[in-house]
């Protein structure tokens, strides 16, 4: 059975010449939860934005990319963006329409679906967040919480296959982690969460890979990586308190 | 400035179709700049419908007087530079009462209708799609810019230990540029945003 | 200098509408034919910019502060037609949304502000910038040029006011030429030291910089150019040219329009060049020498602001 991720080898310099990614290879099999490492500055939003064709910019770069066993080229980009939802770091940036009901329409829109069905899908995505009703907010006008979920519904209204999140967590307070932890178990896509929310991926993840400096530097089962106490501090990370304690699961 | 825009309450004024309230606007602007100040009957017509939609409105009456004193500085040039002429009084009379009977109108109707529906109104005129889709965004991230704005200014001013107006302008003159390169590295992702999720 | 609704009249604002309408069309189709897909969003969050930006307070002196107008500046980041686009853009969102600026007077504000500033501000500071070289060049060229544009967009305005009759053009013209000539400074020192804090930051995202140079840009601002003429035409020659016999009455009134003739070096012995009159004389040389004092000041301000010469 194809993967649904399979990245060979793959290289990326920034426009000034440092290097972001040194021959990255991983492979992500169909319905995993993968959690993807690392401190600030390894290159793990850069390596996000070549899942689905944002880079290279010249899309003639070092390396192959596969998506359900096709390669990301200038020719499939739009089936490889149907298939790979990506839910960026900051909410802002995601988030350009002057409403909520406007904003998760948005991609099915894009994929020229009927006004009905795009209706359906704005309602179901916006249900299965939690926020029903919110069509007509504005945007600018919700909290960071239900931006993030904003966000999330716009993916989840492509209904891809593959769902990635970077740093999906960051700056909610302790309740809006609990509820996009809970929505993010409910939804059965593969996922690669970019994040350095441990306890999110005790909770989530099966597996983790580490990246730093552009190479990845682990790649194993979440609970033996997590607690290898010396491999977390060497690459900016710890081991995660809730491993501490041996909690039973 | 902005909150009057957001969270109104409701009325038969905001219910109304956003196309006829900018038809009207237009009618009532047009009409209003034409019509020869001698038309008193007219004027005050239309002064009296005015102050009725704004009641209707619902929206609060302090406000729409301290939009509406926007005007006064110009007004006020204009009545001092025609009070000494023959023809005068009826030239300043004509530009008060047609400024603030436009102004009035718009104040009404702009503040009782989403901006979203305006350019959906737009977009039905066929203006240029390039042009709706950029005062969408400025709109969109027009708040976002001006927090950012502030908070950079704040930030900067808690570090600021000198006083001297050279050294505060190089400053602001830093967070505008500032200001400038975030919004040009956000447009970009933005861009990215929109192609990620299939925009052609 | 948003004119509100109600101080031009029925056929300043039709005339104005026409001229911006065909400008800001123009400027659409030239964005859309240069721009690359990946910097269209560019256009509105530099409209949000420009008006996040113009609420900066530069502090003056007492209470009083001075603003960003920015319609050079934007010209001189991303282009002329952009920034005609950007500063449509902002005065659309400031009339609707802020009531700053009238509907009908949005042809007039859009011609004055957001074509006649930025096109002429793109035009000087493109021609200084052929005879200054690197970024200290650049940075008096934007200086000079944000002034000039400042001033020419208050003649025109005043111009436009007087054709409407609401105000009489030898009130309007000095009191606006005047008093922009000073909020004129401003603008072009604030511009300067703005485009200078975003060279430095990161000169890539500067359009007009890019590595390939200074783009050519003749056939569009020949377009541009024809289009200015013709509103200045419109609303500035008559008075220019009518203007001095009113003058004169007001100066015969107080009786010291012979003592004004010898300030100009008359090769004639009656007053300058036959056909031209003393006052169109006496403002022209008076504005040439305003321009010259203030590109004098600019070039201060840029080898004050740029210590050593750099390469661009």
């Amino acid at each position: 059975m194809n993967a649904a991720i399979e990245i060979a080898n793959l290289k990326y310099r920034y426009h000034d010449g440092t290097e972001a990614l040194c021959g990255v290879s991983f492979r992500v099999a169909p319905g995993e939860c993968v959690a993807l490492l690392g401190p600030n500055g390894s290159g793990k939003s850069t390596l996000l934005l070549h899942l689905n064709g944002i880079l290279p910019e010249k899309l003639s770069g070092d390396g192959t990319v596969k998506i359900l066993g096709e390669p990301v080229a200038p020719r499939n980009l739009e089936t490889i963006r149907r298939e790979v939802g990506l839910v960026f770091q900051d909410p802002d940036d995601q988030l350009f329409c002057p409403t909520v009901q406007e904003d998760v329409a948005f991609g099915p829109q894009q994929l020229g679906l009927e006004d009905t069905e795009v209706a359906a899908r704005v309602d179901k995505s916006l249900a299965q967040v939690g926020l029903t009703g919110f069509g007509r907010r504005a945007t600018h006008h919700l909290s960071h919480g239900e931006k993030r979920r904003v966000c999330l519904a716009g993916v989840l209204a492509c209904e891809p296959a593959i769902l990635i999140l970077d740093e999906p967590t960051s700056d909610l307070d302790p309740r809006g982690r609990r509820e996009f932890k809970a929505l993010l178990r409910q939804i059965p896509a593969t996922k690669l969460i970019a994040t350095h929310d441990l306890e999110l991926v005790v909770e989530l993840c099966s597996r983790a890979i580490v990246l730093d400096r552009g190479s990845v530097v682990a790649d194993g089962p979440m609970f033996e990586l997590l607690n290898d106490e010396k491999l977390m501090l060497e690459h900016g990370l710890e081991r995660p308190h809730i491993l501490r304690h041996q909690h039973p699961h | 400035m902005v909150n009057h825009l957001h969270g109104r309450p409701d009325s038969p004024v905001h219910r109304l179709s956003a196309a006829l309230k900018l038809g009207l606007v237009l009618v009532i602007i047009v009409a209003t700049v034409l019509a020869p100040i001698q038309w008193r009957a007219w004027f005050i017509g239309e002064a009296v419908l005015l102050v009725l939609t704004a009641s209707l409105s619902q929206l609060p009456l302090f406000f729409l007087f301290r939009r509406l004193l926007v005007l006064s500085p110009f007004v006020l040039g204009v009545v001092l530079v025609n009070a000494f002429q023959p023809a005068g009084r009826d030239k300043w009379l004509a530009v008060a009462a047609k400024s603030v009977l436009c102004l009035l109108t718009v104040i009404l109707v702009s503040n009782t209708t989403p901006f979203s529906q305006i350019l959906r109104v737009l977009k039905s005129i066929h203006v240029p799609a390039l042009l709706i889709t950029t005062l969408a965004l400025m709109h969109r991230y027009l708040f976002v810019l001006m927090d950012e704005s502030e908070r950079m200014r704040r930030a900067r001013a808690s570090r600021t230990f000198t006083r001297g107006r050279r050294f505060h302008w190089n400053t602001l003159a830093t967070v505008v540029g500032q200001l400038f390169v975030r919004a040009s590295e956000r447009a970009e992702r933005i861009y990215d945003a929109m192609c990620a999720r299939g925009w052609k | 200098m948003h004119i509100p609704d109600g101080f031009i009249d029925g056929k300043t604002a039709a005339v104005t509408a026409v001229i911006s309408v065909a400008g800001v069309g123009f400027a659409l189709r030239q964005v859309r034919r240069e721009l690359p897909p990946r910097r269209v969003p560019l256009l509105g969050l530099a409209a949000a910019f420009l008006f996040a930006a113009q609420m900066v307070n530069f502090p003056v002196a007492g209470g009083t502060s001075g603003h960003l107008v920015g319609g050079t500046l934007v010209a001189a980041l991303l282009g002329p037609s952009a920034a005609v686009v950007v500063v449509t853009t902002v005065l659309i969102v400031q009339c609707f949304l802020f009531q700053d600026g009238g509907v009908m007077a949005l042809g007039a504000n859009v011609f004055n502000m957001a074509i006649l500033n930025s096109v002429v501000g793109y035009m000087i500071y493109r021609v200084v910038c052929q005879w200054l070289t690197g970024i200290r060049g650049r940075v008096t060229a934007i200086a000079f040029a944000a002034w000039c544009a400042t001033v020419l967009a208050a003649i025109c305005c005043a111009g436009q006011l007087a054709w409407s009759g609401t105000v009489p053009w030898s009130v309007a013209f000095p009191a606006m030429a005047t008093v922009h000539m000073f909020i004129g400074v401003g603008e072009g020192l604030i511009s300067a030291l703005v485009f200078l804090a975003v060279y430095r930051a990161r000169p890539d995202l500067i359009t007009e910089t890019a590595l390939t140079g200074q783009p050519k840009r003749l056939g569009e601002l020949v377009r541009y150019s024809l289009l200015v003429t013709l509103g200045v035409a419109v609303f500035v020659a008559p008075f220019a040219c009518s203007w001095p016999d009113g003058l004169d009455s007001v100066a015969d009134k107080f009786g010291f329009s012979h003592k004004m003739a010898p300030l100009l070096p008359a090769p004639a012995p009656n007053y300058l060049v036959p056909g031209i009159h003393w006052a169109v004389g006496a403002t022209a040389v008076a504005g040439a020498a305003g321009s010259l004092i203030v590109f004098a000041l600019a070039l201060l301000m840029g080898r004050w602001l740029v210590p050593k010469p750099k390469d661009l």
